[in-house]
């Protein structure tokens, strides 16, 4: 698909060679004139065909004309026209505003090839369209040195498509299954629409709805926009259900940056009636506006198993916006850093990173008042610190929200049979709730390796090491003068082991040995074997 | 003794009743919340008054935190009920059982009659404001506008209220009030209290009730003007509110707690006789041979699906794991 860099150029720009790389799926195109240098790029799908206008010798003697020229130098070429063709419903703008930057920077030959394959790489992202052909024609002969663009798309013969899979939604916070439907260029401005419905093995299901541009009048980077009804059970672990209305809006989105707006209607309720005091006091309605801005760089070789680079990621929340007191009002921030290097035997890396989080509630009487208790951090679980950049959440070999601060639930009177009159009454023990923490601290090493049988060599399953530790403490405004940094290192829970890792298509399983080294009163970890399952 | 005593008191938990907040010069101006700070007041229960503003729509206000313990208003016929039954309260224990039939029918008129007209009133022939304040000044504005449309709609549901009958309704729900009143006030007379001279929890709902017609409902309000053509009934309720809720309302607390067990008690963690409760929702308790069969069976199922994974990952091959290129032509895309 690439313009070939070790192509042979002529001396003279006209007639240009014709050079393929891969056939066009377009008849139109059969029989063109020796003029044009045709750069094809194909959807998946199209079949090939060949082009035989000339005789196969004649046709070769051409190319290699070309290829000398090319090679011998820059060759002087500007756009002077792009010409759209096939696209009876997306509009014009659209797509010259994906290809314009491309080519208006484009003053050779060469740089042209690259600039139509960056085009033509944009293009196919807008998912948009069956096929998408850009082929280089002569300029005006009035205006030598100048050249056309032709476009040529194919736009999807069925905008209608569905999927279904696993995946990994910050929204889920874990892995969930999800259907989805998607409508592709309903007005013709690149818009996507798409419904889908998630279930979590969280206990989680959403229901959703939104739409995607890629370009926006002024605002050139893709805008989203998502309506979505979300429930989340958390009784087992902290006594309440989470239910969520929300909107957001993803205002810029690039590779590394992300700027999203949030306003969702949340309730939280406990129909078990159990919950501790500190849960009781945060049960209601509320509402939450937030901006999110996440930067991400990720340099690792790999995702499912890193063996070189580096990764980093950090997020800001601010809620509150908005005139209204009312809302919730919070800074959040996360750090994540990752590392990887190779030890250079038996494919070993060690992979290495630190996370870090802090919440503060801010407004009037911020010092006594608490973090929402869904912003709050919870460690535990036993999704792989390795795979995705998640903040300070991952600790192996603790339960979900297994570690971190606790609430005593509800407390019951049990009854005694035939001694009630005499016996007193007994307290069954109601356990406690996860109420999470506004600090919290991760850090993990794993030296991964290839094991000595060569059926798991080939098919990329490893074995690990891992050391894990991490701590969460609940730090409120008016305790942070007394807050003892040697304290919080003493706290810090850890674990270590070993395990299997089996990478395959859609998630990695990791089949573990965690041996907990150290775990305070209310904690939930446990030492023996364990199963994780992690989606890149 | 006097050490002794301290102690005793230290070791006590602290009673706090949760309700809607205050307003309209009461402590609380909820109508549920009400009844049950006059019942806590009425047996000289020691309590810190707290509000919750995030659950507008919840039943389960109000409820009465003492140590780790809690009643809410939607277990078990209420938070007085419970009250009564964990021993907590004991202001209907010592009615002689000549009384109950008397007692329990007062209670049932208040509690369902009374109780009915109210929510009438403030819901659906009122304007908004006085059900904003109460329930939705402290929620955003969105969500306090649904969340009172929804709840107008409950009440009008409940009650069967539609367009065709709501003047049916009405006229129902302000004769049955209006009976209400007659019966009470006949039973009233010049007593000071409704049943032995002493409170009980009918004087708690009745209390509560009118307070809540009186101050909160406007002029207007025909159960207003029903209420007001009882003149005992008007001073019973000035009585009880000059004793027991102008003092409290500054301070946020009643009288000194009573140590006389008779008429109150707190239930402790040891060496106390309580009546037995269960959970309602309690877990069976699993044997050690259920435990292991469980355990055993997580384990056997774990096994089949790793092989099963172990299997496709083998002959599958790694999956897509490798190096992840940013674009298949080598060009990088940045924007």
């Amino acid at each position: 698909m690439a313009t070939p860099s070790d192509s042979e150029a002529g001396p003279n720009p006209k007639p240009v060679e014709e050079l393929e790389t891969e056939s066009a799926t377009n008849d139109e195109h059969q029989g063109e004139d020796e003029d044009e240098i045709e750069e094809e790029e194909e959807e998946e799908g199209d079949d090939e065909e060949a082009e035989e206008d000339e005789t196969p010798a004649a046709q070769r003697e051409n190319i290699n004309r070309l290829f000398r020229r090319l090679s011998g130098g820059p060759v002087r070429l500007r756009v002077q026209d792009i010409i759209i063709r096939g696209n009876t419903k997306t509009k014009d703008a659209l797509i010259e505003a994906e290809v314009l930057d491309a080519f208006r920077s484009a003053c050779s030959m060469q740089e042209l090839i690259q600039a139509a394959g960056l085009a033509n790489t944009r293009l196919r992202q807008l998912d948009i369209f069956d096929s998408v052909s850009i082929t280089l024609d002569s300029g005006p002969s009035e205006l030598p040195g100048t050249a056309n663009v032709v476009i040529d798309v194919v736009e999807a013969r069925n905008p209608l498509t569905g999927e279904f899979g696993a995946y990994s939604k910050p929204e889920a916070r874990s892995w969930s299954l999800e259907g989805s439907l998607k409508l592709k260029n309903l007005f013709g401005y690149g818009d996507i629409w798409d419904a889908s419905g998630a279930y979590g093995f969280g206990q989680t299901s959403e229901i959703s709805a939104g739409v995607s541009l890629p370009r926006f009048k002024a605002i050139s980077t893709p805008l989203m926009t998502r309506v979505s009804l979300l429930s989340q059970d958390w009784l087992k672990f902290s006594s309440y259900k989470e239910r969520l209305l929300g909107l957001s809006v993803g205002l810029i989105s690039t590779g590394n940056h992300d700027l999203a707006y949030n306003l969702t209607w949340r309730n939280l309720s406990d129909p078990s009636h159990m919950s501790s005091k500190t849960i009781r006091r945060q049960l209601g309605h509320s509402l939450l506006s937030s901006l999110k801005y996440t930067y991400r760089i990720d340099h690792r070789d790999s995702n499912l198993r890193p063996t070189r680079g580096y990764a980093f990621l950090s997020t800001s929340q601010f809620g509150g916006l908005g005139p209204d007191s009312r809302i919730l009002r919070f800074i959040r921030q996360e750090f994540d850093v990752r590392g990887a290097f190779p030890l250079g035997f038996y494919n070993a890396a060690v992979n290495f990173g630190v996370a870090a989080g802090a919440i503060m509630p801010w407004g009037r009487g911020f010092m006594d008042s608490t973090s929402p208790l869904p912003e709050r951090f919870y460690m535990g679980g036993h999704s792989s610190p390795i795979c995705s950049l998640g903040g300070p959440t991952s600790l192996l070999g603790f339960k979900l929200r297994g570690v971190g601060p606790t609430d005593e639930r509800r407390a019951i009177l049990t009854k005694h049979g035939e001694d009630e009159a005499t016996t007193p009454g007994r307290i069954a023990s109601p356990g406690g709730d996860a109420i999470g923490g506004n600090l919290a601290v991760t850090a993990f090493a794993d030296l991964s390796f290839d094991l000595p049988l060569k059926l798991f060599r080939e098919s990329g399953v490893h074995g690990h090491m891992f050391l894990n530790t991490g701590n969460v403490v609940d730090l409120t405004p008016a305790e942070f003068k007394n807050f003892s940094f040697r304290g919080f290192l003493e706290t810090f829970r850890s674990s270590a082991g070993f395990g299997i890792i089996f990478p395959t298509r859609f998630f990695r399983m990791e089949i573990n040995y965690c041996y907990i080294l150290k775990q305070l009163q209310h904690d939930h970890g446990k030492t023996g074997i364990q199963f994780s399952f992690s989606t890149p | 003794m006097e050490m002794a005593d301290e102690r005793e008191e230290e070791a006590k938990p602290e009673v706090v009743l949760v309700a809607r907040k205050g307003g309209f010069g009461l402590p609380t101006a909820c109508p549920v919340c009400l009844p049950v700070y006059c019942h806590l007041r009425f047996a000289n229960v020691d309590f810190k008054l707290e509000f919750d503003r995030a659950n507008p729509d919840s039943d389960h206000i109000p409820y009465v935190e003492y140590g780790d313990y809690v009643t809410f208003n939607n277990e078990k016929g209420g938070v007085i009920e419970c009250l009564n039954e964990d021993n907590v309260v004991k202001l209907d224990s010592q009615l002689p059982k000549d009384c109950f039939p008397d007692w329990a029918s007062t209670k049932v008129m208040i509690s369902t009659w009374l109780a009915e007209a109210v929510q009438y009133e403030l819901w659906v022939t009122c304007d908004n404001t006085i059900a904003d304040d109460i329930y939705f000044s402290d929620l955003p504005w969105p969500i306090g506008k649904i969340l009172h449309w929804k709840q107008t709609q409950a009440v009008k549901q409940l009650h069967g209220i539609t367009k065709l009958n709501a003047a049916e309704k009405e006229e129902e729900i302000y004769r049955k009030a209006n009976i209400a009143y007659e019966a009470l006030s006949m039973k009233l007379g010049s007593q000071v209290f409704f049943f032995e001279g002493r409170p009980t929890s009918v004087d708690s709902l009745f209390l509560g009730h009118a307070v809540f017609v009186l101050h909160v409902l406007p002029e207007t309000s025909v159960l207003r003007s029903s209420l007001s053509k009882h003149a005992n009934l008007l001073r019973f309720v000035q009585d009880c509110k000059i004793r027991l809720l102008e003092d409290s309302y500054s301070s946020a607390t009643g009288p000194a707690f009573s140590s006389d067990a008779s008429s109150s008690s707190i239930p402790r963690r040891k060496g106390s006789k309580q009546n037995a409760k269960t959970k309602p929702k309690e877990k069976r308790e699993r044997t050690e041979e259920e435990k292991a069969f469980r355990r055993r069976a997580k384990y056997f199922i774990a096994a089949q699906v790793v092989s099963i994974v172990i299997y496709l990952s083998i002959l599958g091959g790694m999956g897509d794991s490798g190096l992840e290129d940013g674009d298949e032509d080598g060009l990088t895309y940045e924007e």
